[in-house]
């Protein structure tokens, strides 16, 4: 980023409630998240003028839910993209701003991922034309996300003799999480044999190795950080960021390393020098878990642990509250929420403030007991720097580093 | 013929020779005349080098297994009937990746490495499609 580095600052966040049943529109929820967001950062209508989402046409654009709030907007745009748009779109603010488009950006995500638009590309979307990138793999039965990353986490335990039982850890720490989490959908705690003992989706993944589906929407406001001093939260610096980094081909991603070489192995490069340190200086992760093992590739490929031994660090108790460096410390989307990444950008803005929304009574005060036995505290202590590791695909991926 | 029930290809431009072979129980890929890489899936243009000049070599259609997955549930019409299936990335010796279905074997017998040709189910008038059986079984090994 250059002369970027900490001139721009994520000020507000806010989502609406995870469920499963929104009752709402896609356009009513982004509604409520953007005003929480801009309630959070002390903001009225007059002060954002930059609005940005992303969707798969299953949401409701900026200039429908701009001018609900009463925002004129001078810059807006909706991207296609699911997971590792947050990051991306984040880096995006920061050029529109920086080049005099707008001021102050609102983006979000809004969508009813269980009631409306499932994952799995179910009920009419199963009987779409076979055309684009499906040609290639509707014919053969791959037609959901789990299909179409299984074979990569295959490869995997078949490189480097990564095991069920490793990779289970993932969720057994990201689910501790969520029983200190009040927003979270899943709250119950469960072991490595729950994970083991639920029943197969698609080989290597059981049901609890997938992440929830939920209705919500979620809101990031990003603005300078000159303006951010006068605002009401502590400005979180944006230190690095990387875009949806891809792999070279899309035919064969595995003729340039292991198949289980994913887009962190590009990015890292990228977001590191951008942010002049290391992954021995982040204290906690947001690493994108769709599965269990999008968070283990992902940490691997950015170097937390070497190539292959991923699934000793996950089981290692290093991702959990207690240990070395945290991952998803609201639960992630394998227990809070799913979003396609932005609640797990929102809880390391929420811990680098101090502010975790725990059961700590004084939360809100930064008042934390650090007592990380369930439903009682989840905040990180002392953390300054956080990164997330936004995932799309095994060949696509961005990255995001924040500092207090 | 019973009605097909999964998805079919959508034969485009780039594709038809492709799909044509495949009609014929043939497993063919191209090749590029400048710089002599192989691709598949079938494109205007060769990946390697940009080259437009592309011929289709026929693939003796024999490979070994990649990785794959084994489906246990899915929405997808014609498959939710039939789970468990494989869907597998194949190795061809010519060296490129075709991803593909398994058949002719137990889900669970399924190995990384393992030797498998190809063999072609006439879905209807127009479509064969092709896919991937351990050696010994696989009736369209040629
Ligand atoms: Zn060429």
């Amino acid at each position: 980023m250059g002369n970027l580095r900490d001139k721009y600052c994520i000020v507000g966040v806010g989502e609406t409630e995870y469920s499963r049943n929104s009752g709402r529109t896609t356009r009513a929820m982004a509604v409520e998240a953007i005003k929480k967001a801009m309630n959070d950062a002390g903001l009225g209508p007059k002060d954002v003028d930059g609005m940005m989402s992303y969707q798969q046409n299953d949401s409701t654009p900026s200039l429908i839910v701009g001018p609900d709030l009463g925002i004129r907007l001078n810059f807006w745009v909706d991207m296609v993209g699911g997971g590792s748009s947050t990051e991306a779109l984040i880096g995006l603010a920061m050029g529109a701003i920086e080049v005099g488009m707008c001021r102050t950006v609102a983006l979000f995500r809004s969508m009813n991922g269980y009631t409306e638009v499932r994952i799995g590309g179910t009920g009419a979307r199963a009987a779409a034309p076979v055309r684009g990138q499906e040609l290639a793999t509707r014919p053969y039965g791959m037609t959901s996300a789990g299909q179409v990353f299984a074979p990569t986490f295959m490869r995997h335990m078949h490189d480097y003799g990564t095991s069920s039982a490793q990779v289970a850890h993932v969720k057994v720490a990201h689910s501790k999480h969520a029983s200190q989490n009040p927003k979270a959908l899943y709250k119950e705690r469960v072991t490595v044999e729950d994970v083991l003992n639920s029943r197969w989706i698609v080989k290597p993944l059981r049901l609890l190795d997938c992440c929830v589906e939920t209705d919500n929407a979620t809101c990031l406001v990003v603005t300078s950080a000159e303006r951010a001093r006068d605002l009401r939260q502590r400005p979180i610096y944006l230190m690095g960021v990387a875009g949806r980094v891809s792999k070279p081909r899309t035919d064969f991603p595995w003729a340039h390393g292991p198949l289980s070489r994913v887009a962190g192995y590009y990015a890292k490069d990228i977001v590191f020098p951008m942010a002049g340190i290391g992954p021995e200086d982040v204290d906690l992760t947001g690493s994108y878990d769709a599965f269990t093992f999008t968070t283990l590739l992902q940490l691997e490929e950015y170097g937390f642990c070497k190539k292959g031994e991923g699934g000793a660090y996950v089981s290692s108790g290093i991702i959990e509250l207690a240990g070395k460096r945290p991952n998803n410390t609201s639960g992630g989307h394998l227990c809070e929420a799913y979003t396609h990444g932005m609640n797990l950008v929102i809880e390391n803005v929420r811990q680098l403030r101090g502010l975790a929304d725990d059961y700590c009574p004084g939360w809100a005060e930064g008042k934390h007991s650090y007592d990380y036995s369930p439903g009682k505290c989840r905040q990180v202590k002392d953390a300054e720097i956080a990164m997330n590791l936004g995932w799309s695909t095994p060949a696509t991926g961005s990255a995001l580093i924040l500092r207090r | 013929m019973a009605e097909y029930a999964k998805p079919l290809p959508s034969i485009t431009s780039e594709s038809k020779p492709f799909w044509d072979a495949c009609r014929r129980h043939r497993f063919v890929i191209q090749r590029c005349l400048d710089c002599g890489s192989f691709q598949h899936y079938p494109r205007g243009v060769c990946a390697s080098c940009w080259g437009d000049r592309l011929e289709w070599r026929e693939s003796r259609g024999q490979g070994k297994v990649y990785t794959f997955t084994v489906t246990e549930r899915t929405q997808t019409q014609g498959f939710r009937e039939e789970v468990p299936y494989v869907v597998a990335y194949v190795e061809l010796d010519e060296g490129v990746q075709v991803l593909t279905n398994l058949v002719g074997c137990a889900p669970g017998d399924v190995r990384i490495g393992m030797r498998v040709a190809v063999t072609f189910e006439d879905v209807n008038d127009q479509v064969s499609i092709p896919r991937f059986a351990p050696l010994e079984e696989a009736s369209g090994a040629r």
